[in-house]
């Protein structure tokens, strides 16, 4: 029994942590004064933490970068983030926690099937939300503004550079593609006007291979499409998921005569440097600026006054959550401008979400394309290559052609 | 143990549940309290009552067949997922009514879980949790490749209507949940004291004595899977109706998981122990919902992530606290505290 003693006096103290003192503190902070509120429903311990963790350090960064700066005309931003796992049940029970919060004005679910689940209830308070890349928010008009490019119209981009590079190397015809990406409502995304863009190109797509989240072993994924006669591959998957299926296919030497590109979630900076030797070569396709003309920018000057670390150091996505914020910042901006703060509401940031048109972020990815018929937050993509371990540039921003009206209709 | 005082002097005596005057004065209290509090509730308390109820109707199935049958199963989530889909599809897509939907969807699991129990013929223990854990891949996997369920994306469920009534506020859907909560709680309490329920417990603590006393020890493990899975298909079915989409991210390993975490938090082989159990790790969670964005204001420095992601560390610090110091549950130290406060002021 006496060696239960200290235990018991440890278990006392987390209790007393959870629910006095940390509730004590939150009510001991100041008034907050004039402020507009964001709410992130991310996912830091689950499958996309990869992606939701340094999204949601660039719109921290950035909004106390606004805040230090007086704010948007003295209303200070503010970001909710909950982890919500990547559970559906727990993203909408965040929600209902919060949507009463004082000047919420927009949540960003960041999952498909919770934008899917929330997205009515969100419109119900007259909020507005971020979805990631599905397209079906661009072919479905309501109050779900994208991140970027729909994630069939970078797939589309990817086809045209295949061609392109087909041709270039003296080949006849068009290239066979294969596609290859997670077994879930995103990988299945891709296809839903993908492969109808395919068909409009002329290109023999193979069937799609979908892997499981998890999957440590993608060789007979690889081998089908291998057998299948494919030229070029498109691996998608949130990173590491990329990055290993790319050195599975160096292991069995496809990368010799198969061109691999990722998608935007896949291949980080950090993979190219550490698996450089198989990643040689490899493609990206991406809405945001990647490796070292990231840290370029305005979010690479923020990372480093932020005490992030060495600048190399900064995950390409942290740079994608600071133009995201400047979206929130210039629309609360906008909305100020019309309604005064007395006027600021979900409504008046939806109404002025959609004259963003055309707006800048730092170039950290392209123009705004926001309007009445538009919920993309860009309509341009970049190609990027993996060389001697490091992100290089290939092309300048391309349009990335419209294929979610090929599946959803326009 | 009875009050001070009262004594037995009949078998509906001793075989009733609620047995003195003031039990029944705070059944029916808690019932009246329990059926008018959308009246008074804030949205986001009816909202948590909703969700509480639902996952109180999942884990009774389970206790029913891993506290009471001792068959370990990690296949809660996938059932429930079955149960959801069955009723998206049935709504949706074949236009039945609520009432055709629900029963149907907790026959469907109840189907899926007799196939999913047969292993149980020939494992147990950890190899049966094994097993369970394949079933729960398996429906996955079926549910996310099949065009019928949505092929990986969302299904979209009308809301209930009965009698032109339509429910599709939280209000209105707590009724519907609230009494489904309340006849499965009954029914499985009366389940366990039944012979049915003896059988279950027999198997659970020495098979192969039950099985030499005459008790059909497969009929009834398969009998304990089929009714565990029955409440998961109504759980689901209920979960899908709420939500108005269903969608395969709804039904994660994890949820398995934390739905075997409130059993064994709230005392395995005990009805109120679901309760305990549920609520203990639900608000748990709400609290941790509510105090992380708190946290990572108060402490800056810390950032957001590592305040949000307060939650899991929270679930597993009280499993582990509760499997050191309290293995039986909560139920028990209710137990021990009803047992206490009956004989006061004596302590034997």
């Amino acid at each position: 029994m006496k060696r239960k003693g200290p235990i018991k006096v440890l278990a006392m103290i987390f209790a007393l942590l959870l629910f006095v003192a940390v509730p004590l503190m939150a009510a001991c902070t100041p008034a907050e004064g004039n402020v507009a509120r964001l709410l992130r429903l991310g996912d830091y311990t689950g499958p996309i933490a990869v992606l939701s963790i340094p999204a949601d350090q660039g719109v921290e960064d950035y909004f106390r970068y606004v805040n230090d700066r007086g704010g948007v005309d003295g209303v200070r931003l503010i970001v909710v983030s909950i982890d919500t796992r990547y559970d559906v049940a727990r993203g909408v029970s965040a929600f209902v926690a919060h949507q009463d919060d004082p000047m919420l004005l927009m949540v960003d679910p960041v999952s498909t099937p919770m934008t899917e689940a929330l997205a009515p209830l969100i419109a119900a308070r007259g909020l507005i939300n971020y979805g990631t890349c599905d397209g079906k928010f661009q072919a479905e008009l309501g109050r779900t503004f994208l991140w970027g490019v729909p994630y069939q119209d970078g797939f589309a981009a990817f086809i045209d550079w295949a061609v392109e590079d087909w041709q270039a190397k003296g080949n006849p015809g068009t290239p066979t593609i294969g596609y290859m990406n997670w077994d879930s409502a995103y990988g299945y995304e891709y296809m839903k006007g993908g492969q109808e863009y395919a068909a409009l190109r002329g290109v023999t797509l193979l069937d799609p291979e979908y892997y499981p989240t998890t999957e440590l072993d993608h060789s007979p994924y690889l081998m089908r499409l291998r057998d299948g006669g494919a030229n070029y591959i498109f691996v998608g998957g949130v990173e590491p998921a990329g990055t290993n299926v790319i050195r599975k296919a160096y292991e069995m030497g496809l990368t010799d005569d198969i061109v691999f590109s990722a998608d935007w979630w896949g291949i980080s900076k950090a993979g190219a440097s550490a698996h450089a030797d198989e990643l040689e070569g490899a493609l990206i396709v991406s809405f945001f600026l990647r490796g070292a003309e990231a840290e370029q920018t305005f979010a690479g000057d923020l990372w480093v006054e932020s005490g992030r670390g060495a600048l190399e150091d900064m995950n390409e996505i942290y740079a994608m959550g600071v133009a995201l914020s400047k979206n929130f910042e210039e629309g609360v901006r906008l909305a100020l401008q019309e309604v005064g703060y007395e006027g600021l509401d979900g409504e008046a940031l939806y109404d002025a979400f959609q004259q963003l048109t055309g707006m800048e972020r730092f170039g950290i990815v392209g123009p705004v394309a926001y309007d009445e018929d538009d919920r993309r937050g860009s309509t341009v993509v970049k190609f990027y290559q993996v060389q001697n371990g490091e992100i290089v540039p290939i092309t300048d921003w391309r349009e990335a052609p419209d294929s979610v009206s090929l599946y959803y209709g326009d | 143990m009875q009050p001070s005082g009262i004594f037995n002097v009949s078998y509906g005596q001793e075989m009733a549940i609620v047995r003195t005057r003031l039990q029944w004065g705070i059944l029916i209290g808690a019932l009246i309290l329990l059926f008018t509090f959308p009246l008074f509730g804030s949205s986001y308390l009816v909202y948590l009552m909703n969700y509480l109820g639902i996952t109180v109707i999942l884990v009774l199935g389970l206790q029913i067949v891993t506290g009471y049958s001792g068959q370990v199963s990690f296949g809660q989530a996938a059932f429930m997922a079955v149960g959801a889909f069955s009723s998206a599809i049935l709504s949706a897509k074949l236009g039945l009514p609520f009432l055709v939907v629900m029963p149907l969807a907790g026959l469907i699991t109840g189907a899926v879980g007799l196939i999913a129990g047969a292993p149980s013929l020939r494992i147990k223990g950890f190899y049966l949790a094994l097993a369970t854990l394949a079933a729960h891949f398996l429906i996955l996997w079926i549910i996310t490749h099949l065009e019928l369920t949505g092929r990986g994306g969302s299904l979209h469920v009308p809301p209930p209507t009965l009698g032109g009534l339509v429910f599709d506020t939280q209000q209105s859907m707590y009724y519907i949940i609230m009494v489904l909560m309340v006849a499965m709680t009954f029914f499985a309490k009366n389940l366990v004291r039944t012979r049915v329920g003896r059988a279950f417990i027999a198997i659970r603590d020495n098979d192969l004595a039950a099985e030499v006393m005459g008790i059909n020890v497969f009929r009834y493990k398969l009998l304990a899977f089929f009714i565990s899975c029955f409440y998961a298909g109504i759980a689901g079915s209920l979960l899908a109706y709420w939500y108005m989409v269903v969608t395969p991210e709804q039904f994660t390993l994890l949820h398995a998981l934390w739905f075997i975490g409130m059993i064994i938090i709230g005392g395995l082989g005990s009805i109120s122990g679901v309760f305990f159990g549920v609520l203990f790790i639900r608000l748990l969670d709400e609290v941790v919902l509510l105090v992380s964005p708190a946290l990572g204001a108060a402490l800056p420095f810390l950032g957001a992530a590592p305040a949000a992601a307060l939650g899991l560390t929270a679930f597993g610090v009280a499993l582990i606290l509760f499997l050191i110091f309290e293995p039986r549950g909560l139920a028990r130290r209710w137990e021990i505290f009803k047992a206490s406060y009956r004989l006061h002021p004596f302590s034997y």
